[in-house]
């Protein structure tokens, strides 16, 4: 990696966690989760040229892309900015919000698409499913039922005639790998809340971040956010190699087990204040919860893996893993 | 780097060809190896020990002056993976080639250098940590074993104890009190050097759970030892010794430890004829996402390493994460393995499930490494 792609990621980092410290706050979180779409922050983010990351023209790559979709997870922005970058860089060209669901039906009369986040806004929703590196574009899409996920994120069922498009990189795995680092992202949020919370809450005369107890529950989270972290790394790394898929999947499921573990210990932390609607911890630990079975859970990644792996035979089993990068 | 931000580190094209060399030595001597064993603290094998350093695959990393090989971090990594993956018998070098080598090309004098470092590299000299105590396990700052200046000498008095391997071993370094204990209970520690085989240190066997007899206590009954045997400035052990624990806790021998249950899981499952069911994928495939992210984690220390960076918060972090895996590995395993399971996989199981209460004690317990990493976050 040049400097100078290392400078451009830096910048793009902490001109989203600006953007977004200003703007995504609890108001627009509950906003959001009322049904209404964030409108002046979609603009903004568009206006930034963020819609159009890890695209040539924007002179940057996908990995500064799942950098920023990271900085995403980090502030809960609740918008369908994963979905609309990944239809941006496999079909370029329009203006707009766009939206990702799964494929579940292709008939003569159009394709039907669930799950579709923020599915009522999008001007162009594309329908994947597993295993296919066909997805089906519909560009005037009718949303039908709209339920939300346990975040409170709206997911609608959308229908509409609709074209093939060849995608390189697996475009179900993709959209794990999108998960994948809104949930580093997230994970590591929900820590420094916990390390926040921790040092100003005081207990028993002292801070409780002062009781080995809580030192040793906050490692904990820390070590597994740290895994989150790199494990998302790899998986960008592995883009546009054969590696792409088993990387995701050995993400995704490792991401994803995290997700459980730091949610509850950070909420323990944080006690009954945590538990209240007011506090914005849930806004993110409502997310990990979500987001870890969205585009395949642990189960579904591990099996995908383990059967690669006992395919492959035991006395590989070490190659397999020890790859280069 | 940060504590939550581990690198992005690539191996490179000279560690690939490294990469096959070792394979094709272990490949050559597999009768070394008969029963597979990844657990860096059981079989100790002299001979083996020797082959490698005839490769010049101890003392990688350092000056060729003292026998090392002038070679990168990430090829040291590279080399002891794929010897603990492969669980050949490390464990006669395994302690010098860590951090008593290190730990004596950092603070030794030059003529220790030139005493210790090139027989270690040889795989001929071999050494043990002298640190824990009857009464000193994590409170290593409250060691009791003296060492009293007479004359040209050091007088040794005290007990170590969880020794590994001092009754096969020719040296230990020992953290001793050189200096009675004061207000500042890290002072006043220095690391000395005592010859196992010569000095009249008393090494008595302990056996372990497991069946194995590979810990022991040494005691030091009026050892006398020549002065230039200290290691580094008189008083210094402290500083010394936190630093040696860096190098002992991010390598790969920090997850791997129950990696040949893994290997033998998949090979209950490997039938042809059988298709293995959705959970026993499963679990071959959540053990494999846990191995792959810890191990670029600790390639990413090594490069901290290869850079000079102070590692310890980082190292004890991938510690932490690794040997809370390899205990749950066999936990996983043992639910994923079909009925009546072939006898390899049975016994690798049970011998690992044996020494897996050690994995979270040797080298650090669990609680002191989340100590460090709470002290890492600010907490402390």
């Amino acid at each position: 990696m040049t400097e100078e792609t290392m400078d451009t990621r830096q910048l793009i980092i902490d001109t989203a966690a600006k953007m977004f410290a200003d703007q995504c706050d609890k108001a627009l979180l509950d906003a959001a989760e009322r049904g209404e779409f964030a409108t002046s922050l979609w603009t903004l983010i568009d206006d930034n040229g963020f819609t159009k990351l890890g695209t040539s023209e924007s002179g940057t790559d996908a990995a500064d892309m799942y950098a920023f979709i990271k900085e995403c997870g980090r502030y809960a922005v609740p918008l369908p900015i994963a979905e609309t970058l990944l239809v941006n860089s496999w079909c370029p060209a329009a203006e707009g919000v766009f939206s990702i669901g799964e494929l579940v039906n292709t008939t003569s009369t159009g394709a039907s698409v669930l799950n579709v986040v923020w599915g009522t806004q999008a001007r162009k929703v594309i329908g994947v499913s597993r295993d296919s590196h066909e997805v089906i574009v519909v560009q005037e899409p009718q949303a039908g039922a709209v339920s939300t996920n346990i975040a409170g994120e709206p997911r609608a069922e959308v229908h509409g005639s609709g074209h093939i498009v060849e995608v390189k990189d697996d475009p179900y795995a993709q959209l794990a790998l999108t998960r994948v680092n809104l949930m580093a992202g997230c994970l590591a949020r929900v820590l420094e809340l916990g390390i926040q919370f921790a040092m100003e809450r005081e207990q028993f005369g002292r801070s409780i971040s002062k009781f080995q107890a809580i030192q040793h529950s906050l490692a904990v989270v820390a070590s597994e956010v740290a895994a989150a972290q790199r494990a998302a790394d790899a998986a960008v790394d592995a883009l546009g190699t054969d590696r792409f898929v088993m990387e995701t999947a050995a993400s995704k499921s490792r991401v994803g087990e995290a997700c459980g573990f730091v949610a509850a210990e950070v909420h323990q932390i944080h006690g009954a204040m945590g538990f209240t609607h007011e506090h914005r911890l849930h806004h993110f630990t409502r997310r990990l919860w979500a987001w870890r079975d969205e585009w395949g859970d642990e189960f579904y990644w591990q099996d995908r893996l383990g059967r690669a792996l006992i395919e492959n035979g035991a006395d590989n089993a070490w190659d397999f893993i020890a790859t280069r990068g | 780097m940060s504590l939550l931000q581990f690198d992005r580190v690539s191996l490179d094209e000279a560690t690939a060809t490294l990469r096959q060399e070792v394979r094709e030595f272990i490949e050559d001597n597999r009768r070394h190896l008969p029963r597979p064993n990844s657990d860096f603290a059981t079989g100790h094998d002299p001979e083996f020990s020797a082959k490698l350093g005839a490769k010049r695959w101890i003392g990688l990393t350092w000056p060729s002056e003292f026998g090392g090989s002038e070679r990168s971090f990430f090829e040291r990594y590279v080399v002891t993976e794929e010897i603990l993956a492969a669980g050949a018998p490390v464990c006669a070098h395994w302690i010098a080639d860590r951090q008593s080598g290190p730990l004596l090309l950092r603070f030794g004098s030059q003529a220790q250098k030139e005493a210790y470092l090139p027989g270690i590299t040889r795989g001929e000299s071999f050494f043990s940590i002298g640190m824990s105590e009857p009464d000193t396990g994590s409170d290593l700052a409250s060691v009791r074993t003296t060492a009293v200046r007479e004359g040209d000498a050091y007088r040794i008095n005290g007990t170590k104890i969880w020794t590994t391997d001092a009754h096969r071993n020719h040296y230990i370094i020992c953290l001793v009190r050189t200096d009675a204990p004061s207000e500042d209970r890290h002072a006043g520690l220095s690391q000395i050097v005592v010859d196992l085989r010569q000095d009249g240190a008393q090494v008595r066997p302990i056996a372990n759970m497991a069946g194995g007899e590979d810990f022991n206590e040494v005691v030091f009954d009026d050892v006398l030892v020549p002065l230039d045997r200290i290691v580094g400035e008189p008083g210094n052990g402290w500083q010394q010794v936190t630093s040696e624990l860096g190098y002992e806790r991010s390598g790969p021998e920090r997850f791997l430890s129950s990696f040949r249950v893994f290997v033998e899981l998949i090979r209950t499952l490997e039938d042809p004829t059988q298709t293995p069911h959705a959970h026993q994928n499963a679990a071959v495939g959540r053990i494999a996402s846990h191995i792959m992210t810890m191990r670029r984690m600790s390639i990413s220390v090594a490069g901290m390493l290869e850079q000079g960076k102070e590692v310890a918060q980082e190292a004890a972090l991938v510690k932490e994460l690794g040997n809370s895996f390899e205990k749950v590995l066999p936990e996983i395993a043992r639910l994923a393995a079909p009925d009546r399971a072939p006898e390899l996989f049975r016994r690798t199981f049970e011998e690992t499930l044996l020494l897996s209460p050690s994995f979270t004690l040797r080298g650090g317990t669990r609680e002191i490494l989340r100590g460090v990493i709470a002290r890492g976050l600010g907490l402390r």
